[in-house]
């Protein structure tokens, strides 16, 4: 019983401790639910940013961050966040931004137009421009690949094991909407789509296909940095109409439509951070200014901070366009995106 | 699950992840047994040609007896994302406890910040050494420095903070659930279900409700946590309860204590081993949802590993991921150790030691507080000083690329011909024809055809549970894409016991190679899956191959585990009587310590079965498609529904596997 009682006593000195550490825990909350609470009657609130998963949205945040920092003093934080969730996030105020959004017009009859807990903050610049796509090397042997009437004809080329007797078509992130598998089912071709279920896993698969000079065909969008590091070219679909955006979604048998690439905010951030809103609603770029900055970053393997100095001191007048400018222009996204 | 009765057994068992829970035996007459029989197979009979009139030879699951499953969960998400900022329950209760857990982390990460680099490791090391573990210690203080050497210290703390506070819920939650379990039969079978889906149910798919209900952040990352951890610590102090000798709870209440004190004197401290193993089980699993909690603005060690992702820089994932398994091992051996310290007795403290236990108590106290003082004085305070830091990345992703222009391709290697080739064959020739069969079946005889086979491995009951399962599947709109699954997981499960069972022979032959794989497989299953999702499609490319590929590296360790395990529990008389008898080393296997390994075998079975399903999401990362996609799929596109139908498929099929591996419930011995 000896060793059985001090066993117990030990016990309850582990108990004893677990119950202090667990109050310690409780107290040092309190104190940090204080603090915080008078963090934001402070004049300068965090800015926080999300930054999806493309690359592009990393650009855009470290760019605004270093702004924001430097030029209108307000500490930033870039929060890493999946697409969905930000939407809520930005109506309850834990973010304050995203500054590039594609589509999503369920959350913005949601949030802005029914709500008004999220602000549409006008155009990013770029225009995104999602389609077909093959490596331009196939364009050399293969000229009839670039309209979908010669991938219906070659359809033999892209046959895997995982899709044969078809041709595979290899689609990405599952996040990004896609209308391929309808595509391939309304064009007649003889193609079965195959989901890569993360950008990580096409990339991976379509530099394989490259380093080898294999044939591939695939969904991919602009702008994206991969289109500098590689060389792509885009298969001509049937042009998008309105009339075909209306079809169910199993029916469609057109190009997709452009994205005007958008911004949001929490509709409260102009009385929090006036400076900050006027500066989310001016900011505005080309795809053209993010691909360098995002291949200073993931290439040239810069530090965020070091690559938006870069692209800053490089481009002084527009940067004073976002802190001075007037808001861009608005843009609802429109059904179907 | 005979194996878990004996105590010295249970504890190594119970170093497994997914523990499944200990069945109670129920004892069926044999005169019994053969009167249902006959009158089942009547009624079984009746059901099949019943249901093949109804269905024909079509495949599929017929769509009339599909109701809309996931438009009614989609209408619950979108209720909550209507009434999340006004209904009173919400905005009065649960936003409270959100807000209450982000501060605690907050808190928390503000106390390592200000203990600084130094002091935090100081205090961890220390905490190590005045629990008689010097090697921890060194461990600990290698591994910290490591966080820091590759600019990760701040990541690395705020991911300690969330987990610490995860843990800790767990674990105040957990263990008094345990005990009432342990009190109640009422309570137990009321838990174990739950437990089972809390497990078994992808992350992915309750994240978005989450940030609803919690918002983003920390308070959604522990709640998300929480959820998926909390269950080995439930059923391990349910079963360390449970196995305190009857003997002795006896003897306890002959002395005339109270149940309370029944619990507090003798229960509680001797089911400490268990309890303490159950709480390392939780950080195990706890680690391994920082990839996830990352999604929804947890920060930490998730991020670096998300953005490498976005750039396809595997030398920057591996090193985040090497990271993250650091800190499983460092939360796992301090709490082992300060557990073992406490529940060691008297007798064996007596022993000379170098430094007595006094000094050394004032000794670290005095370098905690050195370092603090330095951490603070020198500067940086929480941030580990920036010049000091180590690019690993390049190097791995040259070394990745070099072996992916070795192995990929045709010529290769000898006879397979590349990784490559591999993958086109056993995509071909196996996945594609299983995956087709498996569809084609028609629908009726599949549920009979599995019911049949619970039947003869089982018993009646379980073939019963079998068939309503596999109806399930059906009826939540997911018959296909379980199709599709079910192939890739029954090729995963007969990779990983035609390599790992061997291996485990292997390692029982020779301990050296037994000493060489354990620290492989610690880190084959603490490291996030997202770290190898680049190197599984470079070699196998984007489908069902990538997937079974990384389904098989996950779920290796216990197939190998155990299957060493139950040769080593082989009692030494035995193995002397086959010795004695002149056998060969194959043949004392054959016939002696296979069969005598047999129930920790069959347990291998179940937990490697486990842990591919876990991995079902990463395939679904991969092109590998099936039931993994369409959660992937949920989170990604905003359609709960179709995510949680496909998580609940993935959890009636770990449901069903498990009670089909668990064996017959009367056990052949009884």
């Amino acid at each position: 019983m000896s060793i059985k009682s001090s066993r117990a006593l030990r016990l309850k000195r582990l108990v004893r401790w677990g119950g202090a550490i667990a109050a310690g825990t409780v107290l040092l909350s309190a104190c940090g639910s204080s603090s915080s609470s008078t963090a934001t009657t402070a004049p300068k609130p965090t800015i926080t940013l999300v930054t999806n998963s493309w690359e592009g949205s990393l650009a855009n945040n470290v760019v605004a961050q270093y702004v924001i920092e430097k030029d209108l003093h307000y500490p930033v934080k870039l929060l890493d966040l999946a697409e969905i969730p930000a939407w809520p996030a930005t109506a309850s105020g834990s973010v304050s931004a995203v500054l590039e959004v594609w589509g999503h017009y369920n959350h913005y009859q949601t949030y802005v137009v029914g709500n008004h807990e999220v602000i549409n903050a006008g155009l990013e610049g770029p225009t995104g421009n999602i389609g077909w796509y093959i490596p331009t090397y196939l364009l050399k042997s293969h000229p009839e690949l670039a309209t979908w009437q010669g991938v219906k004809a070659d359809w033999q080329l892209f046959v895997t094991p995982q899709t044969a007797p078809q041709g595979e078509f290899l689609d990405g992130a599952p996040s990004y909407v896609t209308n391929d598998a309808a595509l391939v089912k309304t064009l007649g071709i003889n193609m079965k789509v195959v989901y890569a279920g993360s950008e990580a896993a096409q990339l991976s698969q379509i530099e394989t296909a490259y380093k080898a000079k294999k044939p591939i065909i695939f969904y991919w969008y602009t702008p994206q940095y991969f289109n500098h590091v590689y060389s792509f070219s885009q298969v001509t679909l049937p042009p998008f109409t309105q009339a075909c955006a209306k079809l169910p979604a199993a029916d469609i048998n057109c190009a997709y439509p452009p994205y005007y690439l958008y911004k949001i905010m929490n509709s409260k951030l102009p009385t929090t951070a006036p400076s900050v809103a006027k500066f989310i609603q001016a900011f505005n770029w080309t795809a053209a200014d993010q691909n360098s900055v995002s291949y200073d970053m993931a290439v040239n393997k810069l530090s965020g901070p070091a690559a938006a100095a870069k692209f800053v001191n490089s481009h002084q007048s527009l940067v004073q366009s976002w802190i001075n400018g007037a808001p861009t222009a608005k843009k609802a996204p429109v059904l179907g995106t | 699950m005979t194996v878990l009765a004996e105590p010295n057994e249970q504890v190594e068992l119970a170093t497994m992840p997914d523990l499944p829970p200990d069945r109670r035996t129920t004892k069926t007459t044999v005169s019994k047994l053969a009167q249902t029989r006959w009158s089942g197979l009547f009624i079984f009979f009746l059901a099949i040609v019943i249901s093949a009139i109804y269905g024909g030879f079509h495949s599929g699951f017929p769509t009339s007896l599909v109701p809309n499953i996931a438009t009614w969960f989609n209408s619950i998400a979108n209720w909550i994302t209507v009434h999340q900022s006004t209904a009173p329950f919400f905005v009065h209760f649960l936003t409270p406890i959100g807000n209450w857990l982000g501060n605690s982390v907050n808190a928390l990460t503000d106390v390592l910040n200000w203990l600084s680099w130094p002091g935090v490791i100081a205090v961890f090391a220390g905490t190590a050494v005045l629990s008689g573990k010097w090697r921890v210690g060194i461990f600990v203080v290698i591994a910290m420095i490591y966080f820091g050497l590759i600019g990760l210290w701040a990541a690395s703390m705020s991911t300690l903070a969330l987990m610490s506070v995860a843990v800790l819920i767990s674990v105040v939650l957990g263990v008094p659930l345990g005990i009432a379990a342990a009190a109640s039969r009422v309570v137990e079978e009321a838990i174990r279900p739950v437990l089972d889906l809390m497990q078994m149910l992808p992350a992915f798919a309750y994240l978005v409700p989450i940030v609803l209900l919690f918002g983003i952040g920390n308070a959604g990352g522990i709640i998300a946590t929480v959820i998926y951890a909390i269950a080995p610590v439930i059923r391990l102090t349910m079963l360390g309860i449970h196995s305190v000798p009857y003997e002795t709870v006896e003897a306890g209440k002959s002395f005339g204590s109270n149940r309370w004190q029944l619990l507090r004197k003798v229960q509680l401290p001797m089911a400490l081993k268990p309890i303490v193993l159950g709480i390392n089980q939780v950080i195990m699993m706890a680690l391994s949802v920082v990839v996830i909690a990352s999604m929804i603005g947890t920060g930490g060690l998730g991020d670096p590993i998300l953005q490498a992702l976005s750039i396809v820089d595997v030398g920057d994932a591996l090193v985040a991921g090497v990271a993250i398994v650091f800190l499983a091992m460092i939360l796992d051996r301090i709490v082992s150790a300060v557990a073992e310290n406490v529940g060691r007795n008297v007798s064996s403290k007596g022993q000379r030691q170098l430094i007595s236990p006094r000094n050394l108590r004032i000794l670290v106290g005095a370098f905690v507080i050195v370092a603090i003082a330095l951490g603070n004085l020198v500067g940086g305070g929480g941030s580990f000083p920036p010049g000091l830091s180590l690019s690993l990345s390049s190097p791995v992703n040259s070394f990745l690329s070099f072996l992916q222009s070795h192995l990929y391709h045709f010529s290769s290697m000898p006879i397979i011909g590349g990784t490559s080739n591999l993958s086109s064959f056993t995509t071909l020739e196996i996945l594609n024809p299983l995956t087709r069969i498996l569809g084609d079946i028609p629908w009726w005889l599949a549920i009979f055809g599995t019911g049949v086979i619970g039947y003869l491995i089982a018993g009646w009951r379980r073939a019963v549970l079998v068939c309503i399962g596999v109806t399930a599947i059906g009826v939540l709109g997911m018959w296909t894409d379980a199709s599709v699954t079910l192939a890739q997981v029954l090729i995963a499960l007969v990779m990983c016991l035609a390599i790992g069972i061997p291996l485990g022979i292997c390692a029982y032959w020779w301990p050296t190679l037994e000493k060489v794989l354990r620290p492989i497989l610690d880190v084959l299953q603490t490291m996030p899956a997202f770290v190898y999702l680049i190197p599984v499609v470079l070699f196998f490319s984007v489908g069902n191959m990538a997937g079974v590929t990384a389904s098989f590296v996950y779920a290796l360790a216990p197939a190998v585990r155990l299957t060493n395990l139950g040769l080593r529990q082989i009692k030494v008389d035995m193995i002397e009587a086959g010795n004695s008898f002149g056998a060969t080393r194959l043949q004392m296997l054959r016939k002696v310590e296979l069969p005598a390994a047999r129930s920790t075998i069959i347990l291998a079975i179940n937990q490697t079965i486990m842990l591919v399903l876990a991995e079902v999401i990463v395939a679904g990362l991969v092109g590998a498609g099936g039931l993994g996609y369409d959660v992937v799929v949920g989170l990604g596109r905003d359609e709960f529904g179709l995510g949680l139908s496909a998580g609940l498929a993935i959890v009636v099929l770990g449901i069903v596997f498990d009670r089909l591996t668990q064996g017959r419930p009367a056990g052949r011995r009884g």
